[in-house]
């Protein structure tokens, strides 16, 4: 209970931004807040116009789910016009039309340069909230301006936004499928395997080293780790039966479910030097290993009580509990970085689920609505769940905050897309 | 002062809470009972227990056949087997299946088989290809009791990945919760 008042007075608190100390506009981890009205007028430019360019700071606005972004419409030429000194700002006709934050910038293009100079301000007072400017040569003006995005979202919720970061996922048809890499918003679609077979559960190490995935390349469900700088193969596990479900303890060592004949095992592998160790070893299924942020606990799916359940599991001592209680079908949980919560696949009256519990099996909630839901996994911030969904026909990626607000889909290549993870 | 600041705060906050909007969540509980927490572990074999396994030994003859004639000889008396949703238990229906797959391939050393497991739709990806092992297993273990060699026996999971029926239909769900056995020479 000391908890919860405790949760609501830092909700508050936060809402109405006082003092010096307290920078922080919204507060995103109550179960509802109020969204900040921001402006985002045409950036000034002292050659040919690049509207684009605002476009896109509006459009990571917008998705971050914290921003209602003030229409162009709404603003006459006069207020788009009116210049970047502060003093020829019309703060109080920004004020009328519902604007909290103002975002100002100057894009400058010269000797194969990108600049962008950028400014926010608080209409309420017309104060400076930050000036930045950032450089990069021209074709790198997006990922600028996706900094600039997570700069205004730091300003404004405390913590770095997520629009600077990039999606792994598996794209292709049933049989001819790959590992690809994109940013958040679309752009860049790339390729990091080349395998055009069923290709399951990809996952990267923290340090961004290494590759892991499933892959029937050689007939039956292999796990692979691959060195992404080389593509050199530095893993692989070719023994007999299913290898699947990869999560990285640390930057060297990867988990994986391995099911044969009456047991499963869930193994932790070092990739550099190949020592295998068991984590785990029942009868009957388990899969999808993931760890607590501090290392000390595994999160497991097993069928041990039956159907297939969420179970934690006290590294050091062993000791293991179920978590889920909800039906009889529980699949696929993911720890958030930050430790408050674990994702999960619950089946529920013809649906698959994405839901959140805490740790210790509480408070389960269903976050998606409806359809068959897979692979959610948290941001590193542990605000946002990347998660796929299939309704009717199609599966694709979407993006959701941890409370269910703020559902997006997103689009990389046009093909069937599953098993998002954010990039480390 | 502080203190009624404090207070005020609170106030207002709990004014703000008492209208917040519709949440994007709702408790799990409201969609799905609750499992009672006493549940007795059951043994993880027993859903992955065939009905009635035939205990009757097979004489092998000795024959062997290693053209290609033979494997597609194979193909046409393998049929595939299906499960319930969730289930690797070889149902009672299917055994007679399996029992005749046995005596012929007990008699026919040179056949060598892969089963593979398939899980339906309505699953998610990690644990289908888990279960589709399992399927796979359950029906490579009731060959080796029937007297099939388990050298001449391989299993792979699919999983979901490669449904035989494309569409959504519990007609189409039930389609593709199947072992298929391809018969390799």
């Amino acid at each position: 209970m000391s908890r919860f008042i405790s949760f609501v007075l830092f909700a508050g608190l936060t809402l109405f931004a006082v003092g010096a100390e307290s920078k922080v506009y919204l507060d995103v981890y109550g179960q509802s807040y109020k969204k900040i009205t921001i402006a985002v007028p045409p950036f000034a430019s002292e050659e040919k116009p690049r509207p684009e360019i605002s476009d896109l700071l509006s459009r990571d606005l917008d998705m971050s789910g914290f921003f209602v972004v003030a229409p162009r419409s709404l603003m006459d030429n006069g207020l788009v016009g009116e210049g970047m000194d502060k003093r020829n700002i019309k703060f109080d006709q920004w004020r009328s039309l519902g604007v909290e934050l103002l975002c100002k910038a100057l894009v400058q293009e010269k000797d194969n340069g990108f600049s962008l100079e950028a400014y926010l301000y608080d209409a309420s007072d017309g104060s400076l909230l930050f000036a930045k400017r950032y450089r990069a040569t021209p074709s790198e003006w997006r990922r600028i301006v996706h900094r600039l995005a997570d700069e205004i979202i730091l300003t404004v919720t405390g913590e770095k936004g997520i629009m600077s970061s990039r999606v792994l996922f598996v794209a292709g048809d049933r049989r001819h499928r790959d590992v690809y890499v994109a940013d958040l918003d679309g752009y860049g679609p790339r390729k990091l395997t080349d395998q055009r077979q069923i290709v399951v559960s990809p996952s990267v190490s923290p340090d961004g080293k290494y590759l892991a995935f499933t892959s029937y390349k050689e007939g039956r469900p292999n796990l692979y780790v691959v060195e992404l700088a080389t593509n050199r193969e530095v893993y692989a596990d070719r023994q007999d039966g299913t290898k699947v479900g990869s999560s990285w303890m640390n930057a060297k060592t990867i988990a994986y479910a391995h099911i044969l004949g009456k047991v499963s095992t869930i193994y932790a592998a070092n990739v550099e030097t190949k020592q295998r160790t068991v984590l785990m070893k029942k009868e009957g299924i388990l899969s999808s290993p993931t760890f607590s942020p501090d290392g000390t606990k595994m999160v497991f799916v097993s069928d041990m009580h039956g159907g297939p359940n969420i179970f934690i599991t006290d590294l050091a001592t062993g000791e293991t509990k179920r978590l889920s209680y909800f039906g009889n079908y529980n699949t696929e949980p993911a720890y958030s970085p930050k430790g408050d919560l674990i994702a999960f696949v619950s089946k529920t009256e013809g649906a698959l689920e994405i839901c959140v519990m805490r740790p210790d099996g509480s408070n389960a909630r269903v976050l998606s609505d409806g359809g068959i839901n897979d692979s959610p996994q948290f941001s590193p911030c542990g605000r946002y769940i990347l998660y796929s969904s299939q309704m009717g026909k199609k599966t694709s990626i979407r993006l959701m905050l941890h409370n269910g607000e703020n559902k997006r889909e997103l689009k990389f290549t046009g093909n069937e897309e599953t098993q998002p993870k954010f990039m480390p | 002062m502080k203190k009624s600041l404090f207070l005020l705060f609170v106030s207002i906050i709990l004014l703000f809470y008492g209208c917040a909007s519709k949440q994007a969540s709702v408790p799990l509980s409201e969609r799905i009972a609750r499992q009672p927490e006493q549940q007795a572990p059951v043994g993880a074999g027993v859903k992955g227990k065939e009905g009635a396994i035939g205990e009757e030994e097979l004489m092998r003859a000795e024959r062997e056949k290693q053209q290609k004639a033979a494997v597609d000889a194979a193909s046409a008396r393998l049929q595939d087997i299906y499960f319930d949703f969730d289930s690797y238990a070889i149902r009672p229906d299917d055994i007679p299946v399996l029992k005749k797959m046995a005596d012929w391939l007990a008699t026919d050393q040179a056949v060598k088989l892969v089963i593979e497991g398939h899980c339906d739709e309505r699953g998610t990806t990690e644990y289908n290809l888990a279960l589709g092992q399992k399927r796979a297993e359950a029906a490579k273990d009731f060959l080796v009791k029937s007297g099939v060699s388990a050298k001449s026996l391989g299993t792979v999971s699919y999983g979901k990945e490669t449904p035989v029926d494309a569409g959504h239909t519990e007609d189409a769900w039930a389609k593709n919760r199947r072992d298929h056995f391809a018969a390799q020479q």
